[in-house]
């Protein structure tokens, strides 16, 4: 597989700061590659030392085989930003805007198709100020495809969106993908590492604590199969019996839904089959979700 | 780099903000002493009640319309004319009685000027008929004045005050809208993360800077030629130096503000932040630099230091280069000053203004 982007032992530092601790990374072609963490993990500072608009304190990065430092204007010609919360000109329409940020570069693709890719055709004489929230992110991310990118990078695309707006992003975003393109994000959405990503590495603190293809990850998780059942009343003993096999959690205080978490397999049968003994009102098993894992990890939940 | 012109051009023209500063701000001004100051506002109108028809009454209504220092309005009753000067319509009137300038005894032999204390025509006016009626005097007696005047103009051009004040105008909008257009909008493009996306393009930097530069020394340019237009062919204004002299006099002062725009965007880290600061700067410069008033009249403590601040100099090669026809050089210490301002300007600047946060 060709390595798109190549990070080694990258540290920031501001002062006695440390925002990002000597982590390692590579990026494959084609591959959706995220990094996953909470507010002032150092994934935005990490995307941007990466982007070449941070110096790193030290640290080697390689961006489509050109050295970061030495290439810069080669590199960015080649890479597509999309910035966080970035707005763009008040005063110029999305198709001017396009047409502007194209001419930056050598390639560039029409404003119009680009437009028409996330269907903002009719907008196209208006100022970015008229549009919504979903339709400004869908704007901000065809606003770094104008010189057709071998690499994109995409800063928490989807903060702030609603549901709806959200699942049109991930489209847009696997769109993107389907045209070949190496697609790099920063989120901390759980669902949207593990419904959009190829890979996913966990930051925390700086610091990288889990790396893999998004299906293993979840192997990781200390207790990797769950199962999740509804029953009022439900007696001490039972709850002694499957706590010997894994943990028994209530969720968020209901107190008729359980979680057991357990480590194997087999255990998870058993404790299937001891559920189905009461007549629970319903029972689903599963696997870890990257949620489970990464409170593993750090030992919270990321807060908005 | 043509595309970042004319995409900087059109957003200045969208911009109404920015429109305001360039064009209303200073035209307002232009306006407002035009109309106080400019085309036919001599000092005030007075009332001319002649009861007379004798060559000598009818003599001294024409000398003071020939004086050209106020606007006569013929009127044939006092008390109205005194109810007016009550209500600030005209500044005063004079009555030139019935018989007035019959050679007769029994004739009369005074006018009447009946003033309001509040305005300063009534020694304008008592000069001219004095005058006037001294010379008549002299002719009815017979004889001719012993002591005598004469008057030396310092310049034999016509100068108004709007003349002055428009120069000051013109100083005024450059520092305005460069100031706070540059300023501001700079610091709005960093809070808007507009800087840092273009860094990520493959754009260089002073590109970018130089469009923004030249696209708003465009405006200036406009802005300089309308005001002056206003100015000359609304209300008269007396301009004497060569346009294509005042107009590269002018953009250089443009060039001045903008530079220090740049300082106030690279200071400031909002653009919220970046109006205060402007308004900072420029606020107390329009009253001390010599926008309404000449400086040289301040007490001289004052004086020494507001001369060199960055519009004096300016408005003092704009008025010599306006009014009188100098060179621009004519003082080289103003030209120093201004290019002085503009090299700190430009190296805090380079040191400070940065398109992306490292």
């Amino acid at each position: 597989m060709t390595k798109v982007i190549s990070v080694k032992n990258l540290s920031k530092k501001y002062g006695s700061l440390t925002a990002v601790n000597g982590i390692s990374f590579e990026v494959n072609k084609g591959e959706i590659f995220g990094l996953l963490g909470e507010n002032g993990a150092g994934k935005t500072t990490t995307l941007e030392m990466v982007e070449g608009l941070r110096k790193p304190t030290s640290g080697n990065i390689s961006v489509l085989g050109c050295n970061l430092e030495k290439e810069l204007t080669c590199i960015k010609e080649k890479v597509g930003v999309q910035l966080q919360s970035s707005a763009y000109y008040q005063f110029l329409t999305l198709k001017e805007i396009l047409d502007l940020f194209g001419g930056f570069y050598q390639k560039r693709l029409d404003p119009m198709e680009l437009l028409k890719m996330v269907d903002l055709s009719e907008k196209a004489n208006s100022f970015v100020g008229s549009l919504s929230g979903g339709q400004k992110q869908r704007f901000s991310i065809v606003a770094s495809l104008v010189n057709n990118p071998e690499v994109v990078f995409l800063d928490e695309p989807t903060t702030g969106l609603d549901p709806l707006a959200r699942r049109n992003l991930w489209n847009l975003i696997s769109k993107i993908k389907s045209q070949g393109k190496t697609i790099i994000l920063t989120t901390h959405y759980m669902e949207e590492a593990e419904v959009l990503c190829d890979r996913i590495a966990i930051m925390e603190k700086g610091k990288i604590l889990a790396m893999d293809d998004t299906h293993k990850l979840m192997d990781q998780a200390e207790f990797p199969f769950t199962i999740n059942f509804v029953k009022e009343n439900v007696k001490d003993t039972i709850i002694s019996k499957l706590e010997k096999l894994g943990k028994v959690e209530n969720l968020f205080g209901k107190n008729n839904h359980f979680i057991v978490r357990v480590k194997e397999k087999k255990d998870s049968e058993i404790a299937i089959k001891i559920v189905e003994s009461i007549n629970p009102e319903t029972i689903t098993s599963g696997r870890a979700t990257l949620e489970d894992l990464f409170i593993e990890l750090t030992g919270k939940t990321i807060e908005d | 780099m043509w595309k970042l012109f004319t995409s900087d051009l059109k957003m200045l023209a969208r911009n109404r903000q920015s429109l305001f500063w360039v064009l209303f701000f200073p035209l307002m001004f232009t306006f407002i002493f035009g109309l106080f100051f400019g085309k036919n506002t001599t000092v005030g109108t007075i009332a001319v009640i002649n009861k007379s028809d004798t060559q000598i009454a009818t003599g001294l209504t024409s000398a003071l319309e020939k004086s050209n220092i106020f606007k006569v309005q013929i009127e044939d009753n006092l008390d109205s004319a005194r109810d007016e000067i009550k209500r600030s319509q005209i500044a005063a009137a004079i009555y030139i009685p019935a018989g007035f300038g019959q050679m007769t005894p029994s004739s009369d032999k005074q006018v009447q000027i009946v003033y309001d204390p509040g305005s300063q025509v009534y020694s304008s006016l008592s000069g001219v008929v004095g005058q006037y009626l001294t010379t008549v005097n002299y002719q009815v007696q017979n004889s001719k004045p012993i002591f005598s005047s004469v008057l030396e103009p310092v310049t034999n051009r016509n100068l108004t005050y709007f003349d002055f004040v428009l120069a000051g105008v013109l100083g005024l909008a450059l520092m305005n809208s460069s100031i706070i257009g540059i300023g501001v909008n700079l610091a709005k493009y960093r809070e808007d993360k507009i800087l840092k996306r273009i860094t990520t393009t493959p754009v260089k930097s002073w590109k970018f800077i130089l469009a923004e530069v030249l696209s708003r020394i465009v405006i200036n340019f406009i802005q300089i030629s309308i005001i002056l237009a206003v100015g000359k062919f609304v209300f008269d204004a007396h301009i004497y130096g060569n346009i294509l002299i005042i107009i590269p006099v002018a953009l250089v002062g443009a060039f001045l503000f903008q530079s220090i725009g740049f300082v106030v965007a690279a200071l400031s880290k909002t653009a919220d932040a970046a109006q205060g600061m402007a308004q900072a700067i420029s606020i107390p410069m329009m009253f001390l630099a010599g926008v309404f008033f000449p400086i040289d009249s301040l007490p001289k403590w004052l004086y020494t230091f507001v001369q060199y601040l960055p519009l004096a100099p300016l408005l003092r090669i704009l008025r010599g280069v306006m009014l009188e026809g100098t060179s621009p050089f004519f003082e080289l210490k103003n030209a120093i000053i201004i290019f002085s301002w503009i090299v700190v300007a430009l190296i805090i600047s380079i040191y400070k203004f940065k398109l992306s946060d490292e």
